[in-house]
């Protein structure tokens, strides 16, 4: 193996990942805002473990199993993803592939640019692991072993992952299909004791997850069966790297599969449009119910129609539906859960009032994938932009408030308990978060702003759309603690009344943003 | 008689990079004009800001006599585009992207149905009348697309090389309408590569290289102008142009080229 080879090979694929970070100034600011806007999680996380400790009682075997069931997840969808075969990127086919460079040398730069590059998001788990240990007073030597450790874990996983990856491109069958699933479903299966009492449970396992939990839970408890679970975990790695060694030896080149390359900083758009693409081949065959017709009447109504057909084919309402119907389960299997019966209204209102920021910024990032490229029609034609910008607004408000007012009602119903004040959520959620979400993204396409990776337009419109939802749930909370019918009443209309406002407000600054879009 | 285009000084500029450096152009009524130029000269970017995809910074851009800048909307009713790399609403079919086309340029139902089934059947897209776009090869998408901006029978169609991707049938189809609609009084003004095709197509043509016009006129001018010899094809011509250009703006700028090479190395030129 030639150092310089990796090294180079190292920097070409961290560049290209980092890519389009580099290629915008507001990127790295928008990082720095991803950053500190988990710090609070990070803090209150850390603080829950140390007063877990410091208190004392729980059960230390229940610590272990839920931190091994964690990572086997972990583990289970490294080895699922091997089921893929090994997977390069394009660029890497057409100009590495091509040149005298050995599939080991290709792996071995690939491992550390996957970790370097996995930093830039896993980071806070680092900033979590310091704050804790600080706040246990851990002994330096205990904290120094449990971070080898968990390197020592996620090293493995890559090790793994990249052997039986090109195991699954080498040999095709359906053996070893059948090999990676049955070893990912043992993986998990432990997790199952969490749930109901089984007599296999990760603590009674050789499982990596279960030596790596051991080890973690150990130091902090001081439980002296260190050097056993030292010993699995090395043992597990070093089997992984005779693993790698094997099949990085090799020829797996001729026998990968290719993809664009995806970075979450690729502001192309082409790797999400190329799944976006997919998609649409999938369920436009079930979406052809609704069509484009000459018939309708106003060009507003005409052009809602064609947004609705959009989301029908691109797979949006079916996620929008999928989504919901997730979020109905849970309330339903935490309902059963407790003794008391019907969950808490204010509950209710809560966990659908938080999940429901998400659908806004969905419906907004498949817009921009779908439809932004082909806005040049539009803006080439002569029609007035700001009836596009409404069009596109409304069926955002309708589709994101109208499938949660469908399954509140029918919870509601179930529970015996008002949809009032989940249904005000949901309205007020549709048009702040809607209106919100696509006046950051019509923004952020602007000139100079346009290279700003829109995972991170996505943070910031969703920040913004949370604080402006902040006196919403203040009122609604005041409501519900007055108690009072009358008090719930004027409270949903002053809301409503709120929430019209400020979607007519980033309304009209969409119809001014859209007509300046450069394309 | 005023020109149907007319770009006075136009300038833009992306990323510090000035894609337009005063460019003057003008398109007349009734011809196939025809935009050359070298990769990276500035075509595009042209087409684009003609038809408000793009904003220039400075300048004046008058499309059948009015001043784009002042009026940005109501001049788009005589223009058709097809871009160069065509991106069509994927979900839909064919016939919902005509039809979408036609009701947002404010066309009535019959006129969008006839216009509609008339470039259907000239395109040879009868069989795909219902396929979603998604399905079409690159060739039927670019004839999607022109169809699309043939619909309201625009005074002035604009095309960004319109023969990529295209079939050699599909092509003579194109040619032909676009001989067809320039003797109906119309104009068609196109950005291609294919100096053939151009030579033979384009009643006039502007080479510019590096946002300026180096030279514009028919053939007969041109030669004129690069003192090439009346013999001279088109390619011969422009390779010549393009050339002294190149050469015209390296002696303008030597000590700034160089300085900025050197400083890569972290260092500068005496």
């Amino acid at each position: 193996m030639r150092v310089s080879i990796i090294l180079a090979l190292y920097r070409f694929k961290v560049k290209a990942f980092l890519g389009a970070l580099r290629a915008s100034k507001a990127s790295v600011a928008l990082l720095l805002i991803y950053s500190l806007g988990l710090l609070p999680s990070i803090f209150g996380f850390s603080l829950i473990i140390s007063n877990a400790v410091r208190e004392g009682g729980a059960s230390i075997e229940l610590y272990i199993e839920v931190l091994a069931s964690v990572t086997s997840l972990f583990m289970f969808f490294a080895v699922l993803s091997a089921l893929r075969g090994y997977v390069a990127f394009e660029h890497e086919q057409s100009f590495v592939f091509t040149a005298p460079i050995t599939p080991r040398e290709f792996l071995v730069a690939g491992i550390f640019a996957d970790f370097t590059s996995s930093l830039i998001f896993t980071h806070p788990i680092f900033l979590l692991y310091g704050i804790t240990v600080h706040s246990l007073s851990l002994p330096a030597p205990s904290a120094l072993l449990m971070l080898i450790s968990i390197l020592t874990f996620t090293f493995m996983l890559f090790l793994l992952k990249i052997s039986l990856s090109i195991l699954k491109a080498l040999y095709r069958g359906g053996l070893v299909n059948a090999l990676i699933s049955v070893a990912a479903i043992l993986l998990m299966l432990p997790a199952a004791s969490l749930l109901v009492n089984l007599p296999f449970r990760y603590s009674l396992l050789p499982y990596p997850s279960s030596f790596l939990a051991k080890i973690l839970v150990g130091m902090v408890y001081g439980i002296n069966d260190l050097p056993l679970n030292l010993a699995g975990l090395v043992l597990y790695f070093l089997a992984s790297v005779l693993l790698f060694h094997i099949f990085s030896g090799k020829n797996f080149f001729p026998a990968a599969t290719y993809m664009p390359l995806i970075s979450p900083f690729d502001t192309s758009m082409r790797v999400q449009t190329l799944k976006l693409q997919r998609s649409i081949s999938m369920f436009s065959k079930m979406g052809r119910f609704l069509t484009l017709s000459l018939e309708s009447r106003s060009l507003l109504g005409f052009l809602m129609r064609k947004e609705i057909i959009r989301m029908i084919r691109e797979g949006s309402l079916f996620t929008i539906i999928l989504f919901y119907v997730i979020i109905s389960f849970v309330v339903a299997a935490t309902s059963s859960g407790q003794a008391q019966g019907p969950p808490p209204a204010l509950f209710l209102v809560f966990f659908v009032g938080i999940y429901s920021l998400i659908i806004p910024l969905m419906l907004v990032s498949n817009w921009r994938l779908s439809d932004l490229e082909n806005l040049w029609v539009p803006l080439t034609s002569g029609v007035d932009m700001r009836i596009i910008a409404r069009a596109i607004l409304y069926d955002f408000i309708l589709l994101s408030s109208a499938v949660p007012t469908a399954i509140i009602l029918v919870l509601s119903a179930i529970y015996s308990i008002s949809p009032l004040m989940p249904l005000t959520i949901i309205v007020s959620t549709s048009m702040i978060g809607c209106s919100v979400n696509l006046y950051i993204m019509v923004k952020f396409l602007g000139r100079g702003r346009r290279g700003t990776p829109s995972l991170l337009v996505g943070w910031v419109s969703m920040l913004l759309s949370a604080l402006l939802l902040s006196p919403v749930y203040i009122l609604i909370i005041t409501a519900t603690y007055l108690g009072l019918e009358w008090a719930l009443i004027g409270f949903s209309a002053v809301i409503l009344a709120y929430s019209t406002l400020m979607a007519r407000f980033f309304s009209r600054k969409i119809e001014k943003e859209i007509s300046r879009v450069e394309i | 008689m005023t020109p149907i285009v007319e770009l006075v000084n136009v300038w833009k500029s992306y990323d510090g990079v000035q894609a337009l450096k005063g460019l003057n152009l003008e398109v007349w009524r009734g011809e196939i004009f025809g935009l050359l130029g070298p990769n990276g000269a500035g075509k595009t970017t042209t087409l684009k800001i003609i038809v408000g995809l793009l904003r220039m910074d400075r300048g004046l851009v008058r499309v059948n006599g009015v001043d784009i800048s002042e009026e940005p909307y109501e001049y788009k009713r005589i223009i058709g585009y097809v871009p160069e790399s065509v991106s069509l609403p994927d979900y839909l079919t064919v016939e919902e992207f005509l039809i979408y086309s036609g009701k947002i340029r404010g066309l009535s139902e019959g006129k969008i149905r006839e216009r509609m089934n008339y470039f259907i059947k000239l395109f040879d897209l009868e069989g795909k009348r219902r396929s979603l776009i998604i399905s079409l090869s690159r060739g039927m998408r670019q004839k999607v697309a022109v169809a699309s901006a043939l619909l309201h029978d625009p005074d002035l169609l604009i095309l960004d090389e319109p023969f990529i991707g295209i079939d050699p049938a599909g092509q003579h189809v194109l040619k032909e309408l676009f001989n067809e609609r320039v003797k109906g009084g119309k104009t068609v003004f196109i950005s291609t590569h294919m100096l053939d095709t151009a030579e033979r197509l384009c009643d006039r043509v502007a080479i510019i290289h590096k946002g300026q016009n180096v030279a514009s006129g028919d053939l007969k001018n041109l030669q004129q102008i690069s003192r090439a010899g009346e013999n001279a094809t088109l390619e011969e011509v422009f390779l010549k142009l393009t050339e002294e250009a190149r050469e015209q703006l390296f002696e303008e700028e030597p000590i700034k080229r160089r300085g900025g090479f050197l400083s890569l190395f972290g260092r500068r030129g005496p």
